[in-house]
């Protein structure tokens, strides 16, 4: 009796866990993000012991819609402009851009688009972290790759109306690729740039239509 | 070596310590940069929205070691070793 009372308890908490995958709160059904703010940003990073290089690019746009109550059922993607990649040094932004690097005029666009989303974590009741599985294609190269999310969604409100009208949803996400495997082959790459690069995106959607 | 040679070997040495001083205070850099990444003040709208703060770019020239700190002390052990010679067969054709 014990044990199927246990087995009971661990089925309520597993499928209530389970159910559990969406933000608490006013908004409800399917909503669809634009992903247009200027103030959006992708950071490229990479570490050597000789240099630091940060690439920043604050020409990002996208569109994401996910079901408030499930996450698991986000799609959409974010893009961002080769040409807009700034790394300090205008004579390296021209090299990064060049047919050695990102070829910004044959593949003038990096793209991130969501696959699926596991590990859902609710943090708060607008707040939730998951691995977010997408194809990410640099050089017209896509390969899959998983991304360390936090969304966090803020009925609409005068506080959010000074970014965008309509609810917002805020995107921090964090994983890595490695340039070698989006066929990015420099004799400087694993000296000056590592293969190695940790890309950063902070973004700002609004649900306004 | 006569006073003269010595006066450029001199001079030259204090240009290029003042080059490498001047090099230092722009902060080091082992390439000179056309620009620089501020950190932004993250906004409460930003926190709320679980996001990290961000940069900001600024243009702003910062001397690097290379290409033109290099450049320019490689002008002055030029100039230098020109004036050195220079120098040198005046005194020779003194002697002579």
């Amino acid at each position: 009796m014990k044990t199927i009372i246990k087995t009971s308890i661990l089925l309520l908490v597993a499928v209530s866990m389970s159910f559990a995958q969406g933000f608490k709160v006013k908004a409800s059904g399917e909503q669809t993000f634009n992903f247009e703010d200027k103030r959006n940003q992708v950071k490229f990073f990479s570490t050597t012991p000789l240099e630091d290089i940060t690439g920043i690019s604050n020409d990002v746009k996208g569109k994401v819609t996910l079901d408030v109550t499930d996450v698991k059922n986000m799609k959409g993607s974010i893009i961002i402009s080769v040409a807009s990649i700034k790394t300090a040094i205008d004579l390296r932004d021209e090299h990064l851009r060049s047919d050695n690097w990102l070829s910004a005029d044959a593949y003038p666009e990096i793209t991130f688009a969501v696959k699926n989303v596991g590990d859902v974590k609710v943090l708060e009741d607008n707040k939730i972290e998951a691995k977010v599985t997408g194809d990410f294609t640099v050089r017209g190269v896509t390969k899959e790759t998983v991304a360390v999310v936090t969304l966090t969604y803020l009925d609409a409100s005068e506080q959010t109306a000074q970014y965008a009208p309509g609810d917002l949803l805020g995107v921090q996400a964090k994983f890595n690729i490695a340039l070698s495997n989006f066929e990015v082959e420099n004799m400087v790459v694993g000296q000056k740039v590592a293969d190695e690069i940790e890309i950063t995106a902070t973004l700002r959607g609004s649900n306004a239509k | 070596m006569n006073s003269k040679q010595k006066y450029v070997i001199i001079s030259a040495l204090i240009l290029l310590a003042a080059v490498l001083i001047w090099w230092l205070a722009s902060g080091g850099e082992i390439l000179s940069k056309d620009g620089i990444w501020v950190d932004q003040e993250i906004s409460e709208l930003d926190k709320a929205l679980g996001l990290e703060p961000q940069k900001v770019y600024q243009e702003k020239f910062i001397l690097g070691l290379l290409p033109h700190t290099a450049v320019i002390s490689g002008i002055i052990v030029f100039v230098s070793a020109i004036l050195f010679f220079i120098f040198k067969s005046k005194k020779t054709k003194e002697k002579k």
